[in-house]
């Protein structure tokens, strides 16, 4: 009820930043996921649509009306928009999408919704320990995987990227001072990477729910206050409560029931599926978590420094770990003159998608691509796409990224296949 | 139940201990009452109180007399006054690069660079309204048939003698059009100049200083950013389109900035370098060195391999500063003929944007787009 909630808001705040016209409608080209280039945007009608129906469907989530069926829409509609453009891929997106499909399965219209009031038959006060572990064993691997990560020595030994990061709130009041002294960052570095790790074991010990619970607020609320990261926090916040007893959430639902129409007294009824069910949603599930835990291993398989070529980088919880920003020059080779044009990429790309182009190289290749389709067509015949591109990580000084005499437009993206024309780190 | 709470308000007397202790270790190595935070609205005072409405009032003061010399010259149509004329041109010209940058605040409403200096010019516009005598200089097809680039066409003209040049305006059949289209394009100038002025000294110098943070939208950011576009025009409007980088190597002379003038492309394009230095460095006009982004990447203790970023950037500033000084006047012609001269030029400004680009905004904290969105 609370992921609908959250949800219906994160949806109007992205239409109301007017961050729909310029990700989805504005953009020359989209830069598509490996696997996924066949998903392409509807247009400006077709987009607001979308929205829209995300907004309705994650309203009917919240209230449990036709839950089933909006859960389905809701992760179809949300992840089509994410795989629309990488550009604009986060981790909080991802955690949105796997949730919404999780939440599919979960019985959460059997108790106290507008679904279980209309249908009585279906209404149920006990729903199998399954459903819920599925949820709380994602938030597990979550906080577990961004932990690891963050166990590296830029991370523990130089502070890196909080030193930069934090001393740039300097001017916020009381605090202001205390985040430019470089012992915050490291105490804020070795504590985040504690929390990440611990907290998923201890919210598992019922004792402990709610002094952890505590400590999930408090670093949630303080990584919104530092950083630029919209609607995550709150939806950590909400999930998380995921773990507490179920007289926890009872005494919520009745606190808000008391408001709506009083108490009503009910049986206890158990939710039980049948058995088929029960099987095809535990071979799901046991596909859905393998995935889970081994996608975010699969940079094991690259070489090079994982921050720098990025390879693997996507979809394994590396949160807020990196201070990278870069600028790169593409250069359109006429192989019948000679001559070379050097690319404005403003022409083609918006601020964001030539900001994250900049440093990460599939999207240099899916630009470098589009180029060529673009010059062809204005009569250069078969023409090289190279870049020239400078890159900083972590406040170590811009170095060059990518080798720039490669032709960029024949080289291509591919599952665990490493790109050697990236610098070495 | 009890013991649940017990161990909730014992957890947060210890995380309280913890911070405290923290700070009390500390406490005793290093004096932390010391403030080693960067003074940025110091730093923001200095940039609008010693070189952005400075520079906005020189510029002025040049404006206004490039308008009194023009309404002489209009009067009197001797060589003479057109020789002083065109100097108060270029002074302007020149007084223009050091109010470019600061296209945030009033600047941006009035839409300055645009609408002061798009570049080329397009004569046949100029011409089409000068015979007509009917036009909107503020509709966008009119953005490069007004400001400084139609003046450098009107006031020297394209192989025109200097009483050729005097006759346009004296015994031309279109003489009065033409008067009265060069006073229109100065006007809006100066009514757009008294405009943003009014609005620094009257409530945006407060606005500025007072918004003292790095997201986007702040004076620092808007400062980083603007800056950065400067250092993208100098490299490409200025020197990288006339040199041939977006047209395969075939040089555009033609595409200089004040074309018609002819000898002072290099010389705008130096200023426009300097300003960027100076604006770094956040030194004013009487050079007095005032608090910076220098100072501020000096007190981050920025770094780029093993000298500090700031050392990088003032090495980067020499050597581009050295290699545009070998680029000869005129810039169209120098194109052509000394092309690897000013090649070797370009190719530092590149160096310079990729530095203050990339490499500032990152230790600085600060977002390079004008998009806003989420981080992760």
């Amino acid at each position: 009820m609370a992921f609908g909630f959250l949800m219906l808001a994160s949806i109007l705040r992205f239409m109301a930043k007017g961050w729909v016209y310029n990700m989805y409608i504005k953009p020359k080209l989209f830069f598509p996921y490996y696997g996924f280039e066949w998903v392409k945007p509807l247009g400006e009608t077709g987009m607001y649509v979308v929205f829209i129906v995300l907004a309705i469907s994650a309203l009917c989530i919240a209230v449990g009306f036709l839950y089933r069926y909006s859960a389905i829409v809701f992760f179809l509609g949300f992840t089509y928009v994410e795989l629309l453009d990488k550009t604009n891929y986060l981790n909080h997106y991802y955690f949105i999408s796997i949730m919404s499909f999780l939440i599919i399965f979960l019985p959460a219209h059997r108790y106290f919704s507008i679904d279980s009031s209309l249908n009585k038959k279906i209404a149920a006060t006990y729903a199998p320990n399954y459903f819920i572990l599925s949820i709380k064993f994602q938030v597990f691997i979550v906080y577990f995987f961004a932990g690891i990560a963050k166990v590296n020595p830029d991370w523990l030994l130089h502070a890196q990227p909080l030193k930069i990061w934090l001393p740039a709130h300097s001017e916020m009041p009381l605090i202001g001072n205390l985040l430019t002294k470089e012992w915050i960052a490291y105490f804020f570095s070795w504590f985040g990477c504690v929390y990440d790790l611990v907290i998923p074991f201890l919210l598992f010990v019922p004792r402990f729910i709610k002094p952890t619970y505590f400590f999930v607020i408090v670093f949630h609320l303080a990584t919104s206050l530092f950083f630029n990261i919209g609607m995550f926090p709150y939806i950590m916040i909400s999930l998380t409560t995921i773990f507490f007893t179920e007289s926890f959430h009872l005494w919520i639902i009745n606190a808000i029931r008391s408001i709506i129409k009083g108490n009503a007294t009910e049986d206890a009824v158990i939710y039980a599926p049948q058995i088929k069910t029960v099987k095809l949603f535990s071979i799901l599930f046991t596909i859905h978590f393998v995935i889970q835990l081994l996608l975010p291993l699969r940079y094991i398989f690259y070489p090079g420094n994982l921050y720098w070529t990025e390879q693997g980088y996507r979809f394994s919880w590396r949160v807020m770990l990196m201070e990278k920003a870069g600028t790169a020059f593409f250069y359109v080779h006429d192989r019948t003159t000679g001559g070379e044009i050097e690319v404005d990429n403003k022409k083609y790309l918006t601020y964001m998608q030539e900001k994250m182009m900049a440093t990460q190289p599939d999207m240099m290749i899916d630009y470098a691509k589009f180029l060529k389709a673009e010059f062809t067509k204005q009569g250069f015949k078969d023409p090289i796409i190279r870049a020239q591109s400078y890159v900083t990580l972590n406040g170590n000084g811009s170095r060059e990224f990518i080798d720039p005499q490669v032709d960029l437009s024949v080289q291509s993206n591919s599952f665990l296949q490493n790109k050697n024309w990236i610098k070495k780190y | 139940m009890k013991l649940k709470g017990n161990i909730f308000i014992l957890s947060v007397i210890l995380t309280t201990l913890f911070f405290i202790a923290c700070d009390k270790k500390k406490k005793d190595k290093k004096d932390d009452n010391e403030d080693t935070s960067f003074d940025k609205p110091a730093m923001l005072a200095n940039y609008s109180e010693n070189i952005i409405v400075p520079n906005f009032q020189s510029f002025k003061i040049a404006l206004d007399s490039l308008v009194n010399a023009y309404n002489v010259f209009t009067q009197t149509k001797t060589v003479g006054d057109l020789t002083i004329l065109r100097q108060k041109y270029i002074r302007a010209t020149i007084k223009f690069q050091r109010v470019s940058t600061f296209e945030f605040g009033p600047s941006e409403s009035e839409i300055v660079r645009s609408n002061f200096n798009t570049y080329p010019t397009n004569t046949l516009t100029i011409n089409s309204n000068i015979n007509s005598g009917s036009y909107d200089l503020g509709t966008v097809s009119n953005l490069d048939a007004k400001g400084f680039p139609a003046l450098d066409y009107l006031l020297f003209g394209k192989n025109e003698t200097d009483a050729s040049l005097i006759a346009l305006f004296d015994t031309d059949a279109k003489a009065a059009n033409r008067i009265a289209y060069a006073s229109a394009c100065l006007s809006e100038m100066q009514t757009k100049t008294n405009s943003i002025l009014t609005n620094w000294n009257s409530n945006y110098k407060n606005t500025f200083t007072t918004s003292t943070g790095s997201q986007i939208g702040s004076s620092l950011g808007l400062l980083v950013n603007q800056l950065n576009f400067e250092v993208d025009l100098l490299k490409n409007g200025k020197i990288g389109i006339p040199l041939g980088k977006k047209s395969l190597g075939a040089t555009l002379p033609e595409k200089c900035e004040a074309y018609y003038a002819n000898n002072i492309s290099v010389k705008l394009a130096k200023e426009c370098l300097m300003n960027i230095e100076d604006v770094y460095l956040g030194r004013s006009a009487n050079g007095s060195n005032g608090i910076g982004l220098d100072d501020y990447l000096e007190h981050l203790k920025a770094m780029h391999g093993s000298e500090t970023l700031n050392a990088a950037i003032n090495n980067q500033f020499a050597i581009t500063k050295t290699k545009l000084d070998l680029v000869a006047e005129p810039l169209s012609t120098s194109v052509n003929n000394a092309t690897s001269t000013v090649d070797a030029a370009y190719l530092e400004m590149v160096k310079l944007l990729v530095l203050l680009k990339t490499d500032m905004p990152s230790a600085l904290g600060i977002v390079i787009t004008y998009q806003d969105g989420d981080g992760d």
